[in-house]
């Protein structure tokens, strides 16, 4: 799971996250919306390790993350947004060189189990380089499933898919419930009520919202308020 | 250390299947036998008499066709090291596994080092062919390739520390040849300047360096040099990676 307290990311004069503090549950499926530049993708960077906060604390597993950050990382999984691969390889290379990266005993065994989950297999074979973008992104969830980690951070882990694509990932995720801690960003609202528990809202860096979904909430009407509303007076 | 050397092995795989590496190997083979023709043939048309000079000693570092080429081959060499992950976005998923900054740049360095070994490895038929049509000192073409061998330890550290600092590959190898450019103008101020700044130049030769190599003499004032050089750009390198977290 993830606590995270008070944390804020200044780039210069520039406040990108701002004392954001939220928990997320075993097992829970949580999305974390917010508008583009909101500060998501720095939020997703500092759980993962991949840039300092300028203050606050974050706790992944009960690991601080900030002060064992090698530690922390051997608990997650992430998928950063884009999916950078390392082009040239095959793909069942590449997973085997971060399986040997992440330290997975019997390494062949892992490959297989995450070829399967994300449902590349058919083009193990294939040079990363030249799959569709939608392969490459599986090939970026089955790198983050590599290590069978009990936390999954993905950052717009379906932008790019086709409906289809799009549709087999929300099941695997659905599937994870329970299992897996997963903590996604997105500003697709459909896939945020269609697969997620809870959803955490920031904007400008500011925390939001904070929302258990259920059939009945209007996520749409919601979000249009709480990350519009002030920009007219707050304009010059 | 293991991480080090999954690092290692990928940049090797990533190098060795990119056209890259074969233009550069092809065409420093065809520069470095150039170059060792045009010695050859200097040292058959002019029989030297005394002094210790031979198309060898001359191949490895007696003349400046040593030293030009190398200041191109090693920022092409070493540009994509850590630019081409940050360039590509592959940094963020290498520095969000498990792995710590010094295992990863201690990974490049020492695939950076293997392709130095491969630049060099197939000038060893020139040692051979010299035995073929004359005689060779075995012991001077061993100290020349430990020579090349510690130059490189600190020309590709000096690379890599310019492709970690740099936020293209295009500007790292810019960088690296600046860097290494001048270091060799530092060298020429040996026969230049006077007094104790021409001692501090001719200590920080790399021609002199290759000199003295070239002839059989190990000097390990410039082993000292070579070694200190290496681990202090290899040491910023980790520094620079480890500040970017806070970037």
């Amino acid at each position: 799971m993830i606590e995270v307290d008070a944390l804020s990311k200044r780039y210069g004069t520039q406040l990108a996250v701002n004392e954001v503090s939220f928990r997320v549950e075993r097992g829970e499926i949580v999305g974390f919306l917010g508008p583009n530049g909101a500060g998501k993708t720095t939020t997703l960077r500092m759980l993962t390790g991949y840039l300092a906060p300028t203050a606050g604390k974050i706790r992944i597993e009960g690991i601080d993350a900030v002060r064992s950050s090698l530690r922390a990382r051997t608990r997650l999984g992430y998928m950063p947004e884009g999916v950078p691969l390392y082009r040239e390889m095959r793909v069942h290379e590449y997973l085997h060189h971060r399986a040997a990266l992440k330290k997975v005993s019997e390494a062949r065994a892992a490959v297989d189990r995450a070829l399967v989950l994300a449902g590349v297999t058919d083009v193990k074979n294939r040079i990363v380089g030249q799959l569709s973008k939608g392969y490459r992104q599986r090939v970026g969830l089955a790198e983050a499933l590599i290590a069978d980690p009990p936390l999954l951070i993905l950052d717009e882990p379906t932008s790019g898919l086709d409906p289809n694509q799009v549709r087999q990932f929300r099941e695997l995720v659905r599937g994870f419930g329970g299992s897996k801690t997963v903590f996604l960003s997105t500003h697709i609202l459909s896939e945020v009520q269609a697969v997620c528990d809870r959803v955490i809202i920031i904007r400008e860096g500011r925390k939001v919202a904070d929302i258990t979904l259920d059939q009945t909430t209007k996520l749409e009407d919601m979000f249009a308020e709480l990350t519009t509303s002030g920009i007219a007076e707050e304009s010059p | 250390m293991r991480s080090a050397w999954v690092v290692m092995k990928r940049e090797l795989g990533s190098f060795f299947v990119s056209p890259l590496a074969y233009v550069v190997l092809t065409s420093w083979l065809i520069f470095t036998g150039i170059t060792f023709w045009i010695l050859s043939e200097f040292y058959a048309r002019n029989a030297v008499a005394s002094g210790s000079d031979t198309p060898l000693s001359g191949f490895f570092g007696g003349s400046a066709l040593f030293f030009i080429p190398l200041l191109v081959f090693v920022p092409v060499l070493t540009m994509r090291l850590i630019a081409a992950e940050r360039q590509s976005g592959t940094l963020e998923v290498l520095m969000t596994a498990p792995v710590s900054e010094t295992s990863i740049i201690w990974g490049k360095y020492g695939a950076a080092l293997v392709m130095w070994a491969t630049l060099w490895i197939p000038t060893i038929i020139y040692a051979w062919i010299t035995s073929q049509h004359g005689s060779v000192d075995w012991g001077a073409v061993g100290s020349s390739y430990f020579g090349v061998f510690c130059l490189g330890i600190y020309f590709m550290a000096v690379g890599l520390l310019m492709s970690t600092i740099a936020p293209t590959q295009i500007i790292a190898a810019v960088l690296s040849f600046v860097a290494l450019g001048a270091l060799f103008a530092v060298g020429v101020g040996e026969f230049v300047l006077d007094g104790t700044l021409r001692e501090v130049c001719a200590y920080l030769s790399m021609w002199g360096h290759m000199h003295s190599f070239s002839k059989g003499v190990v000097d390990s004032r410039y082993l000292v040099f070579d070694f200190s050089v290496a681990l202090l750009a290899v040491g910023l390198s980790i520094a620079v990676l480890k500040a970017r977290r806070h970037g």
